[in-house]
């Protein structure tokens, strides 16, 4: 419970600070001709950069839930949230059940944290097939548990979206598989500003971790006790016959 | 040849542009930031004074040792992976205090201050300058013991996490002063590093000279490195003493004044000119905004003789292929951390994320404007594109008009290999197979990603091994190996180039420079006190900091 508070204080800090200075006038986007004099040192505005990443990466798309209500994906799923956001679809054979089962394994781990500190958000690449329905059963067979929205909507907007949140690969061929983009899961506090991802195939624990860091600033993380333990020492040593013939010959 | 206007207008130089440089575009698909706000090149002087040529570390009086803290919690979630202390020391050990702070940093006249974090509140960090005690300088060799204090705060910048552990990089050292990713400590608390600076294996072509030192606190270490947590440590020998009047045997390289680092970094700003790093993308942060020492683009006032640099390349993920403007060629005198058999004159070098290259320029009969010119252009973080012309200029040498005594020498040997893939190769019975890729948007080896409970090779010291180094995928991987230098035996089956024939500790593999590369490595015992239950553990990893936060990294445990 104490916990909880401090995430809303934090919050609650930010949302102050940034209801403040919104009235700021815009900066314009060309630099004045001269140029800012370092002995006065301006922060950085914190809602500058709030701002900078909501327009760069947090498209404002429209998406419909697997319970069939229609969203805004940063009105309502992102602002102000701690989100654990992949992508996934229905009939992928892949890596995605592997990712779902990984994700409701470190909800599972979350205990009440779930839901209540944070939102997991799985969006579909299949938005043609995997209808709200469609979703629903998925998310009925992998058991989720509360706070996780299984979304679909418009083609297009989704794979804008995948790309601003950083889920693509540079290689066109590759990034044309949708197998190939389930294996990462986003983790933002909009709020603090603090973004990065993790593996989805990582181990359960780990992204249960991730996502606590996530939610808690550093001064908060759980100590002691309450740092998991790990599974036991695992020792590969693989080797192979030496090959001196491969190597050019030498003066 | 003199540079002409034409140069310089195609280097935007005169019009005083900072956008658009050729080899410093970006294209970022998850964000198209805007680009940095225009900053004058070359108004800015590296000087002792503004930090630009970094200060050296000062001793303190001896303190007692403690025991390393246990309860900081990683990144990750886990706690420290080795707690020992309080550490035994030589009689003659040297003690440093160093503070990672916040501090405010000038990159640039027409930038704002931003809040960085640097040792000692300096970007970059001071430098050590270490002595060998293995084959000790005139005066002798001296251990050290570094006591680093976290007084991090996140301030006013969004990047890095207050976390940190420190790895000397190319150092031979003991597991629990390796900065092993998960040995972190966090705010208020300190860590001691001990430094023995003995040779590995006792064997002088073992001797190092330009390691630094980073961050490299698991899963953030990008982000530390970036905010400003990086430094050169140097070290000096027998032949190699720091004093270019010494007679031979010394080496009579450039000294003091003239044996200067260059730590070459990439960096973004928004349109207000704060730092921006973009969290969302994971192939590799390129900036477009090009540092030496921490400066954008600046100068340095040279005298007309020769001069030592030690080039490092600080960056995140970019890689560089520096030239001189005059076309003269440098003289390379070490790669990594260990200086070369025999120097190699070359007209330009590659140089990867964390790699260095030393050499030495004569000024003597140079223009009275040099510059020191970066012609890859890079433009993701898979690979560089290609060469282009003219590039961009990184820094301005600055020549004094007269010529003065110059009593620096660069001798035709500069430090004999006696244990070199001739003696070695025969008595190789282990070889092993490392593939770096990229599977379902993360980086991996051997389809593995870090975890500190399990490892991956565990060679025995004093055993050599041949460990080949694939990069099937097309992207290029900086692979850097933990406690030891190693010999490259071939790239792609062939020969690899005159300027990779020396020791290094990291490798550029990938991409077009080599799907195959194949490495002679050695590693050895650096304890001086062994304990019963010690795990002689350390990490192997991409040096792409952002694939190496993505944990495209793995450990070896040396049997003894």
């Amino acid at each position: 419970m104490r916990l909880r508070l401090t995430v809303l204080s934090v919050v609650l800090l930010l949302g102050v600070v940034g209801g403040g200075c919104s009235e700021r006038p815009p900066t314009s986007p060309t630099l004045p001709s001269a140029p800012p004099s370092p002995s006065k040192t301006p922060a950085p505005h914190p809602t500058d950069r709030q701002v900078a990443i909501r327009d760069q990466h947090l498209l404002n798309i429209k998406l419909t839930t697997h319970e069939g209500r229609a969203v805004r994906f940063y009105d309502d799923l992102v602002k102000g949230k701690v989100v654990a956001i992949n992508f996934m679809f229905t009939t992928c054979g892949n890596s995605c059940p592997l990712s779902t089962v990984h994700l409701a394994e470190a909800q599972k781990l979350l205990g009440e944290r779930a839901g209540r500190d944070v939102t997991f958000l799985s969006i579909t690449l299949d938005p043609e097939h995997d209808t709200p329905r469609v979703l629903q059963a998925y998310a009925k067979a992998y058991g989720v548990g509360p706070g996780w929205y299984f979304l679909t909507g418009n083609k297009d907007d989704i794979e804008r979206l995948r790309r601003k949140l950083g889920v693509y690969d540079l290689d066109p061929i590759v990034d044309a598989d949708r197998n190939q983009h389930s294996g990462i899961v986003v983790l933002g506090n909009e709020p603090r500003r603090r973004w990065k991802a993790v593996s989805t195939l990582s181990k359960p624990v780990r992204i249960r971790q991730a996502i606590e860091r996530t939610i808690l600033p550093p001064n908060k993380w759980p100590r002691g006790a309450a740092v998991v333990n790990e599974a036991p020492y695992e020792v590969r040593d693989v080797v192979e016959p030496v090959d001196l013939s491969a190597l050019p010959p030498r003066d | 040849m003199e540079l002409t206007r034409r140069d310089l207008l195609r280097w935007g130089i005169v019009l005083g542009g900072g956008a658009a440089l050729s080899s410093g575009q970006r294209v970022l698909q998850a964000a198209n930031l805007p680009e940095s706000p225009p900053t004058r090149p070359f108004v800015v002087e590296l000087t002792k004074a503004n930090g630009g040529i970094p200060a050296t570390a000062q001793p303190v009086r001896p303190f007692a040792t403690q025991a390393d803290p246990a309860d900081c919690v990683n990144v990750d979630g886990t706690t420290a992976f080795h707690v020992h202390g309080p550490r035994t020391v030589p009689d003659n050990t040297e003690f440093f205090l160093i503070h990672e702070q916040n501090t405010q940093h000038s990159f640039h006249p027409d930038l704002p201050l931003n809040d960085l974090w640097g040792y000692d509140g300096k970007v970059p960090g001071p430098t050590f300058v270490a002595r060998s005690r293995s084959f000790p300088p005139p005066g002798g060799g001296r251990a050290q013991l570094v006591r680093f204090v976290n007084d991090l705060v996140e301030g006013r910048l969004d990047i890095g996490e207050p976390i940190t552990a420190i790895h000397r990089h190319g150092g031979f050292q003991n597991p629990e002063d390796d900065g092993y990713p998960l040995d972190t400590f966090c705010f208020r608390e300190s860590r001691d590093y001990f430094y023995p600076n003995r040779a590995e294996g006792g064997l002088l072509q073992n001797e190092h000279s330009t390691m630094w030192y980073h961050d490299h606190a698991i899963d953030i270490t990008a982000e530390n490195v970036y905010r400003g947590l990086a430094g050169f440590y140097v070290s000096f020998n027998t032949l190699d003493t720091g004093n270019e009047t010494d007679p031979p045997p010394a080496l009579g390289l450039p000294s003091g004044d003239f044996d200067i680092g260059l730590v070459i970094q990439d960096r973004l700003f928004d349109r207000n000119g704060f730092l921006v790093y973009d969290n969302f993308d994971h192939n590799g942060f390129l900036g477009d905004k090009f540092l030496v020492n921490g400066k954008i683009q600046p100068f340095l006032k040279v005298q007309r003789r020769k001069y030592r640099f030690r080039i490092l390349n600080g960056s995140s993920a970019r890689v560089y292929q520096l030239f001189l403007s005059n076309n003269q060629p440098f003289v390379a005198i070490a790669t990594d951390s260990t200086l070369l058999e025999r120097p190699v004159t070359v007209q330009n070098f590659r140089l990867a994320p964390a790699e260095r290259v030393e050499v030495v320029i004569d000024f003597t009969f140079a223009p009275d404007e040099v510059f020191l010119v970066n012609r890859l252009q890079q433009t993701d973080g898979r690979k560089p594109d290609k060469l282009v012309d003219p590039g961009t200029p990184l820094l301005k040498f600055v020549v004094a008009k007269n010529a003065v005594r110059d009593p620096s020498r660069v001798p035709r040997i500069l430090l004999p290999v006696t244990e070199g893939p001739a003696q070695l190769l025969p008595q190789v019975r282990v070889q092993r197979r490392f593939e770096f890729n990229r599977s379902n948007g993360a980086w991996q080896i051997n389809g593995e990603f870090f975890d500190e409970n399990r490892v991956d090779a565990r060679p025995r010291a004093g055993e050599p091994e041949i460990w080949i180094l694939e990069s099937p995928g097309g992207w290029v991987h900086p692979v850097h190996i933990h406690l030891s230098d190693f010999f490259i035996l071939s790239r792609d089956g062939k020969r690899p180039p005159v300027l990779e024939q020396g020791r290094k500790d990291t490798v550029l593999i990938g991409g077009d420079v080599a799907r195959e590369t194949r490495i002679l490595i050695e590693f050895e015992d650096s304890r001086e006190v062994p304990r019963a239950g010690d795990r002689l553990r350390y990490v192997f990893h991409c040096h792409n900091i952002e694939h190496e936060d993505m944990r495209m990294m793995s450990q070896f445990e040396v049997q003894t």
